[in-house]
């Protein structure tokens, strides 16, 4: 029992926890200035990817995690620009966002390094004492800079979104774009920043991803932009809610690495999975007719 | 005399196929192949030999309902976004289900017995969705994502536990359940997959198609699309329809499993059919609300995945897929610049003519 | 004479083919309230979104100062200290209060971090000085309506605007709000800021204007000077005749004579203690009481948003959760019973308010208009689409009469006719017994549309139903019905012969309890 609460459990829940909470905050982001983004599972993994190439080609951890992030904003903005620009649907949008990340990661794998599964190994960032269990790991997870650059960016999300000009604008374009615009704000450059923060903040959580397996895989992301947006719905689009969906959920998926789940394969074990698909479908059921959506998710500023 | 619709979806066509071959140049020049010669060999693999067309009816036939589900759902103003699972799990439940029937079951009934079987399964899995919106006004879209991800964790889970088998698959169908293959009528398709169910599927597009012009409940559906406030206000019962629409269109989805399970495996294992449920939104945007689009669209989507196979060896087929999206995208944007009436739930269609409104 | 702070010269705005601004001139002056009066779709609110720059001129100038507004944007309005409150608030409703205030101009230290102390201050003074009190920490959609108004005003004046717009500013307010609303803008005016009202209430303009401009399709056909020289105001006796005239073009149009209804007729329509709340504990109908007979046309008249929008959802059998009993043709409707809008429809005939929101698919036939709910009616085995839908056209001139054509091609007026026709022919068709609720039957439309529909109320009483009609359009109702009620928070507050006085009327419908 003493390994459910011990600090080795502490750190494996922050280290899972990371990628989910990140794409979580990206998708508060896009979706609180009222862009629909079911693409962050596409974000992830093109953030992931470059981050790995580029650290591959350089050999440098920090510009593999710029070039992670400016990959993750990039493909957001793109997003941004097809939906609110060419007004293309944003579910379309995203599915094409995700389909292309995949078959676009995996292209590059072959063509990079021809290997359809991984990218070869990358040296990443390595402090802190060695050791897997207790202080030792709970201390290198401090000392990641991915995993710090994460917290940081997840923390800092509620807080820029309640107490900032860019915060109250992307607010008010999510929740009323017409009255936004009808005070002068430019609702789609509005967006547009909105996506880009979105696209960083997610991508710090794919290229923890690749960072910490210390190399890319083929469809690493493994539905986690997916729950990412689960949460996001459930917490009723509030970034501090979403943060803590994505912690229990880590804690979750914590408890079975450090527990050893022996019976995981061919038991209800897998069924864990369902869980926050479940959750969320129940929180929509209950919560009906009380939505917490913005209430501009999906209209664009003119008529 | 040409009308400004077809223009528009001509418009359309030429559009994303010149994205396509786009794309492909670079794609392929960028693995250090010549842009002609990939050409040729995706034109080779497809439709230059028998055994290609073949192929690509093959790959069309499950996009062919995918699209046609997807379809169904968008002209009521739903985004079924969920084919995929529903088209995941009634290929495993009709793949079980087919397994299990005895050897000498005759084929009217194993077929028959079999498509009811995936088409309530595909519907089942369109239930919470549907049911959702209906009642509870809760957007498909979400519920839709999450059934998605639902099936993805429960078919392996049942392959394993409930199928028992370690090798992911389900036993081999009764032979009575199996799907004519077309080659025995056309000879020089020997070898391809194409089975009886591209016939079908085409069928049903055009058959669904006139149900949907001319029956009540296909001209509510559109009504629907179009005004759903009106509707209501005018006595259509809206729930019903609103839920009606989306388990057609989940059976319909279900039913793409005949092409895979019944006309080319003989069974069902993880992943087979993966990725036809969102390219049947692309399909159907293509498509443009008719049927000869939709059909157009499928041997289009068709002949993409066929050509990435033939290519495969010096281009990674995966460029094939990055192709689809980029379709999807410049469909999207075509739509929209030719201001198509795009009828989505996503954007309820308040089209309020500008007025002097005082 | 102090300086033109805003001027409008000539003037003209399209959309498309229609001319909404036709060559109209307007001066704002410092330290006067000027009114601009006229019809529905007069052109009014364009003229004022002219001004503020949410809308550019097709061709003219408007000039602030002595410079033209260039480029014609509303920011740029905003910065030259123009500000313009909308009919419909632009507000965010999950917004503090104080947030929608700065929203667009807000105050920010070191980081881009809001200094909403700093604004909370300002406001405060503002408030103060101006007597515009919002609680300003409060959410915005649980403020009172009077209170987002006085937000909206605030927001404008902390921009510094010198010009102040408002555009129907008193169509949701109570009449003592409404005073107090003038008060105050009689003494942003007096501090020097020149203030422009668009209005359709002439008494309003006789008490608190300083001079009046009156809009008739787009141009501007009247002006009047209400303060006179040396400090007086012109005597209100017949300055509202007047401008009525103005408004109207001289000729009152042909007067409508609603077909002779016998005292005592059966009653069609009787509704008993109709209560309604929204689910969140607003009562939206409090115990509504009214009866329609046999060839009676019922007018119900009501400042906008007192319950009439509700009425007609739940006699239609939109609102399930209605309470309370509905009787028509001696039926009793039952808001909960399966298919509501379906089973009431062959005693009842309903026409919403906003026909394109509730009434049409603007990318359907005109054909798939005229039938949408009528599809497999159980009535008619052997429904003749092609031929009800030649009938319903036929009936009432819609023009074109192409079954084929989209509803969207159509003119307002001819969409309404389509609206206007489903509903009413369905009932007369086949046995002219119950009634039909109409609710703005000729809202945006031209006169020659309303005419017609005005026509067709009338036959659809003299052909025997209940009819009763829901219009903003208080002259319309006098000419219309043999009886008026007046609607006010969710119940019905007086009962008048349509002979009553526009004053009179205005009384009750303002909660004025003297008359």
């Amino acid at each position: 029992m003493s390994a459910v609460f011990s600090l080795t459990m502490v750190a494996e829940t922050l280290r899972i926890s990371a990628p989910y909470a990140c794409a979580a905050a990206g998708g508060v982001w896009a979706e609180r200035s009222g862009v629909i983004q079911i693409g962050l599972e596409g974000v992830l993994l093109t953030s992931a990817f470059t981050s790995v190439a580029v650290a591959h080609a350089t050999g440098s951890a920090a510009l593999g995690v710029v070039a992670g992030v400016i990959a993750g904003a990039a493909i957001s903005v793109g997003h941004g620009l097809l939906v609110e620009k060419a007004r293309v649907d944003a579910v379309v949008s995203g599915i094409a966002l995700n389909l292309s990340a995949m078959a676009g990661t995996r292209l590059a794998l072959r063509g990079l390094y021809g290997s359809a599964s991984n990218s070869p190994a990358i040296e990443g960032f390595r402090f802190g004492p060695t050791g897997s269990a207790g202080w030792s790991l709970l201390a290198r997870v401090f000392a990641d800079p991915v995993t710090l650059l994460a917290i940081a960016a997840v923390v800092a999300t509620p807080f820029v979104l309640a107490r900032t000009r860019l915060g109250l604008r992307v607010r008010a374009a999510g929740e009323n774009p017409v009255a936004a615009a009808a005070v002068g704000v430019d609702v789609t450059r509005v967006r547009l920043s909105a996506l880009a923060i979105s696209g960083a903040v997610c991508a710090l959580g794919g290229v923890h991803l690749a960072f910490d397996q210390h190399r890319f895989e083929s469809g690493m992301s493994n539905g986690r932009g997916f729950i990412a947006l689960a949460a996001v719905v459930v917490s009723g689009w509030r970034a501090g809610r979403a943060a803590m969906a994505c912690l229990a959920f880590g804690a979750l998926e914590a408890l079975q690495i450090v527990l050893q789940d022996q019976a995981r394969k061919g038991s209800l074990g897998d069924l864990v999975q369902l869980l926050p698909y479940v959750a969320t479908l129940l929180v929509l059921a209950f919560a009906a007719g009380r939505s917490a959506a913005p209430k501009g998710l999906g209209k664009p500023a003119e008529e | 005399m040409i009308s400004s619709r077809a223009a528009r979806n001509a418009l359309g066509l030429v559009f994303a196929l010149a994205g396509v071959v786009l794309v492909l140049n670079l794609v392929a020049f960028a693995f250090g192949q010549a842009p002609a010669a990939t050409l040729r060999r995706v034109v080779e693999g497809t439709w230059g030999t028998p055994y290609g067309i073949g192929q690509v009816l093959f790959k069309a036939s499950p996009l062919l309902l995918t699209g046609l589900a997807f379809e169904v759902a968008l002209r009521t103003g739903l985004f079924n976004i969920g084919a995929e699972g529903q088209l995941a799990l009634a290929s495993l439940v009709g793949g079980a289900y087919a397994a299990k029937l005895p050897a000498g079951t005759p084929w009217p009934v194993a077929v028959l017995s079999a498509l009811v079987v995936a088409a309530l399964v595909g519907a089942l899995v369109a239930l919470p969705p549907a049911i959702m919106r209906a009642r509870l006004g809760v957007h498909e879209i979400i519920t839709g994502i999450m059934m998605n991800r639902v099936v993805d964790v429960i078919v392996p889970w049942a392959l394993t536990v409930v199928v028992g088998s370690s090798s992911l698959r389900t036993g081999d169908i009764a032979p009575g359940a199996a799907m004519m293959r077309l080659e025995r009528v056309v000879p020089s398709f020997s070898g391809s997959a194409a089975s009886a169910a591209f016939p079908l599927a085409v069928a049903a597009v055009y058959a669904t198609h006139a149900l949907l012009g001319r029956t009540r409940v296909g001209r509510e559906l559109r009504f629907l699309g179009l005004n759903a406030e009106a509707c209501r206000a005018e006595g259509v019962a809206v729930p019903r329809r609103l839920a009606q629409a989306m388990l057609i269109s989940g059976a319909i989805a279900g039913l793409g499993m005949t092409s895979t399970v019944l006309g080319y495996k003989g069974y069902y294992e993880l992943g087979l059919g993966a990725g036809a449920g969102f390219s049947g939104i692309a399909v159907a945007m293509l498509g443009r609300g008719s049927a000869t689009g939709l059909v157009l669209a499928a041997l289009l989507f068709g002949t993409l995945e066929q050509a990435g196979l033939a290519i495969n060896a010096r281009v990674p087929k995966e460029a094939m897929n990055l192709l689809e999206a980029v379709v999807i995208v410049l469909v999207a944007v075509a739509a929209h610049a030719s201001r198509a009436p795009a009828a989505t739930a996503a954007s309820p269609a308040s089209t309020s003519a500008p007025e002097a409104s005082t | 004479m102090p300086a033109p702070v805003l001027r409008v010269d000539r003037a003209t705005r399209r959309f498309g083919e229609l001319v909404a601004v036709d060559g109209a001139s307007l001066t704002l002056e410092a330290g006067a309230v000027s009114a601009i009066v006229g019809e529905n779709g007069a052109g009014k609110s364009t003229l004022l979104k002219l001004c503020a720059g949410v809308l550019a001129p097709s061709s003219g100038r408007v000039l602030i100062g002595d410079a033209d507004l260039a480029p014609a944007t509303m920011a740029e309005a905003s910065r030259r200290g123009v500000g313009l409150v909308h009919q419909h608030f632009m507000l965010v409703g999950a917004f503090r209060a104080i947030e929608n205030v700065v929203l667009g101009a807000e105050p920010v230290r070191s980081g881009g971090r809001l200094d909403l102390a700093t604004a909370t201050a300002r406001v405060r003074e503002l408030m103060t000085a101006s007597g515009l009190p919002v609680p300003l920490d409060a959410i915005t959609d649980d403020l009172t309506v009077g209170e987002r108004q006085r937000l909206e005003i605030l927001r404008v004046l902390y921009r510094g605007a010198r010009v102040l717009l408002l555009d129907e500013p008193t169509a949701v307010l109570s009449p003592l709000e409404a005073e107090e609303l003038y008060g105050t803008l009689r003494r942003l005016a007096a501090e020097g800021r020149a203030v422009a009202v668009v209005t359709h209430r002439l008494d309003e303009v006789v008490r608190f204007a300083d001079r009046v401009t009156v809009m008739r399709r787009g141009r501007v056909v009247h002006e009047a000077e209400l303060r006179l020289e040396g400090g007086g105001r012109r005597p209100a006796a017949g300055l509202e005749e007047e401008l009525t005239r103005a408004i109207m073009g001289g000729d009152p149009p042909p007067p409508f004579a609603p077909p002779a209804f016998a005292e005592g007729a059966a009653v069609a329509l009787a509704v008993a203690g109709l209560r309604l709340g929204d689910g969140a504990g607003r009562t939206l109908l409090d115990g509504v009481d009214l009866e329609v007979r046999a060839g009676e046309i019922v007018g119900v008249a009501g400042v906008e948003g007192n319950g009439q929008r509700e009425l007609v959802r739940a006699l239609a059998g939109l609102e399930p959760r209605a309470e309370g009993t509905v009787t028509v043709a001696g039926q009793r409707l039952d808001p909960r019973a399966r298919d509501a809008v379906r089973a009431r429809r062959s005693v009842l005939a309903v026409v919403h308010e906003d026909r394109h929101e509730d009434g049409l698919m603007l990318e359907a036939s005109v054909a798939d208009n005229l039938v949408i709910g009528d599809l497999g009616d159980p009535r008619s085995i052997a429904f003749d689409e092609a031929a009800v839908v030649a009938r319903r056209l036929g009936r009432f001139h819609v023009d074109p009469a192409d079954p084929a054509r989209l509803a969207g091609e159509l003119s307002g007026g001819n969409q309404q006719k389509l609206v206007v026709a489903r509903a009413l022919d369905r009932l007369l068709s086949a046995r002219a017994t119950g009634a039909a609720v109409l609710a703005q039957p000729t809202r945006g439309v031209d006169v020659g549309a309303a005419a017609a529909i005005h026509a067709a109320i009338g036959e659809a009483a003299a052909a025997g139903l209940g009819v009763l009609v829901v219009s903003a359009d208080l002259a319309e109702l006098r000419r219309l019905a043999h009886r008026l009620v007046v609607m006010r928070r969710g119940r019905i507050v007086a009962t008048l012969p349509p002979t009553a006085s526009e004053a009179e009327i205005g009384r009750a419908m303002l909660g004025v309890e003297a008359a």
